[in-house]
């Protein structure tokens, strides 16, 4: 996820708006990386990359982030990969302090193999659907990025090329991956189910926080899902024009799908809701009301408030009112950009995105 | 029948007159790429060179060094100029430190798509700005290199849509996680048989598979099932 804010840049320029949360979060997501890294010098291995993803993998981070980590493993199994992990978790907590959260799903050895093979199914749980999606949709590399790369490659491939649609035609190639889809609309509704289930399980402590990210951040992975797969119908420039058989195709549709996992979601959903036909209004309440989110979440007060709020006091918050509200205006943005404006996305939205 | 042979470092690491002599008369054998891996290897090769016997072989290359050691890049580029003009120059990217010296040879220069361990030419991009450097460079798609990058080889399928106009030549093997060129197992097979249909018929393969003589007719059968090099094209 290495390329630059140039869609969202633009269209802050063009309408003359000011999100300086998202600029100083991306400032300061690059500057915690380098640290990383730099921390993480030395613990190398040509089978294993440490990927981070959370805020740190959308270029959202702040001095409160945590570092949701991995230690991917691409390859032949070696107990020294254990040690290989005990020593890179104190390297990090050395820059990020915050430890990762207590799910299990971060700060471990994630062999490539489950997230390539178990993909629905029943020996697909909820940890290993979240690191896939996570891996596909905000994640950047700290050491041997090759290896994240080659590992996303292989998820796609199960998703596009090993799931060849039956109703093509010849010299006719159906752009949407229907099973990325539908993992990604289901991961999107274990995510809510999921909020209701921790609310039950830790009795609403910390409800207040996960709450506002499940109206925000979480809602645009979700967006960046629908996004990326409809990358065939969005964001291709004459590459799927050039297969010559279905296997290409496929091939060139995955490889297109790949592209969009260095593209970070708030970058992906600026460049389509810079197409002609997307109101100014509707993109200044998207960015305007996620300028906010990230205000908020980069207060280190406001944040520790909305980690202790009382569920029932919500309402009458002066910190968490005024986020619920902008996640409002951010749901009626996406709303219009998916089902009004843009010149595409209504016709995949309503074809593909429920029946 | 599309040419096929091995490269001499790989069947006699060191030696490209053995590696020579354990191929030539070998069934379907009609290619070789002359390996100088090692510095040290180029100034026997260059003596050698005019003097080899070559015959059988439609189709003749030599591989640069990989690395400058006790040669250095001026001395490397002037022995691999005195070669015939005739062969292709594989070079991988690491060691043309002075591109205007190695844009000299023209197409006589053919760049090489790299594995992970490389820092420049593993991916379409990185190819992309090589030969933007290089402009009348051919192309030497190594499909095992791809296959570490990309085991979906979409890298590869993009490479040869880019830059087919200017492939010289395949290097097949598969290649493991730390570089090394071995038997082409299935998996690998599968993989190549995604980009085989795009590989022009006459395209010579160079199979880098460090194998012994006994199994050189072995790893022949094993890239051709991926590569079918003749009329049995499609019946594989």
């Amino acid at each position: 996820m290495e390329s630059p804010n140039r869609a969202l840049e633009a269209l802050e320029r063009r309408l003359g708006a000011r999100w300086e949360a998202i600029g100083r979060a991306r400032i300061k997501t690059e500057e915690i990386l380098a640290s990383l890294r730099a921390a993480l010098e030395g613990l190398d291995d040509p089978d294993c990359a440490v990927v981070v993803t959370g805020s740190l993998g959308r270029g959202e981070a702040n001095d409160g982030s945590d570092a949701d980590w991995i230690l991917l493993v691409d390859g032949p199994s070696d107990p020294s990969h254990a040690r290989l992990a005990r020593e890179i978790a104190p390297r990090i907590r050395s820059v990020v302090a915050k430890d990762v959260g207590p799910t299990g799903t971060f700060g471990e050895i994630v062999a490539s193999h489950d997230l390539v093979h178990y993909i629905a199914g029943s020996r697909d749980t909820n940890k290993n659907l979240t690191r896939r999606m996570l891996l596909l949709a905000e994640s950047r590399a700290l050491t041997n990025p090759m290896i994240r790369e080659r590992v996303i490659r292989n998820v796609l491939a199960r998703y596009v090329l090993h799931d060849r649609p039956v109703s093509n035609k010849q010299g006719r190639y159906d752009p949407i991956p229907h099973f990325l889809l539908n993992d990604v609309v289901r991961y999107w509704r274990t995510v809510a189910s999921d909020y209701a289930s921790k609310m039950w399980e830790r009795t609403q402590q910390g409800w207040g926080i996960r709450n506002i990210k499940l109206r925000f951040s979480r809602k645009l992975l979700f967006v960046w899902g629908l996004l990326a797969s409809f990358s065939g119908s969005l964001f291709d420039e004459g590459l799927l024009a050039q297969a010559t058989r279905e296997e290409e195709f496929l091939l060139l549709l995955l490889d297109l799908i790949r592209e969009q996992t260095e593209v970070a979601p708030l970058e992906l959903l600026a460049r389509v809701a810079s197409a002609d036909g997307v109101k100014e209004d509707t993109a200044r309440e998207i960015f305007d009301a996620y300028d906010v989110f990230l205000a908020a979440l980069a207060d280190p007060d406001r944040r520790e408030h909305l980690e202790s709020i009382p569920f029932d006091h919500a309402m009458d918050d002066e910190a968490y009112e005024p986020l619920r509200k902008g996640s409002s205006r951010f749901r009626f943005g996406i709303n219009a950009l998916f089902f009004e404006q843009h010149p595409k996305l209504p016709e995949l939205i309503h074809k593909f995105g429920v029946f | 029948m599309r040419p096929l042979g091995f490269s001499t470092g790989a069947l006699a690491k060191g030696d490209f007159q053995r590696g020579l002599a354990l191929q030539r008369g070998v069934d379907r054998v009609r290619a070789v790429e002359l390996s100088a891996l090692r510095d040290r290897e180029l100034g026997p090769l260059v003596a050698a060179a005019r003097s080899l016997d070559l015959a059988g072989f439609e189709y003749v290359s030599v591989h640069a060094p990989s690395k400058l050691g006790s040669l250095g890049e001026r001395e490397v580029f002037e022995q691999l100029e005195a070669l015939p003009p005739q062969w292709p120059i594989i070079a991988h990217p690491e060691i043309l430190l002075t591109p205007a010296l190695w844009r000299t040879l023209g197409p006589r220069l053919c760049l090489e798509n790299m594995d992970n361990r490389k820092t420049r030419g593993r991916t379409l991009v990185e190819m992309r700005e090589l030969f933007e450097e290089y402009p009348e460079a051919r192309f030497c798609l190594d499909v095992g290199h791809a296959r570490q990058i990309d085991p979906t080889m979409a890298v590869a399928l993009r490479m040869l849509i880019e830059f087919g106009g200017r492939l010289c030549q395949l290097h097949v093997s598969e290649v493991g996680p730390r570089g090394e060129h071995q038997h082409v197992a299935a998996t690998t097979r599968w993989a190549f048989e995604r980009v085989a249909p795009r590989v022009p018929w006459e395209c010579p393969l160079i199979i880098e598979s460090v194998v012994t003589a006994e199994a050189i007719d072995e790893e022949i059968r094993a890239v051709m099932l991926a590569f079918p090099t003749g009329p049995e094209r499609g019946a594989a």
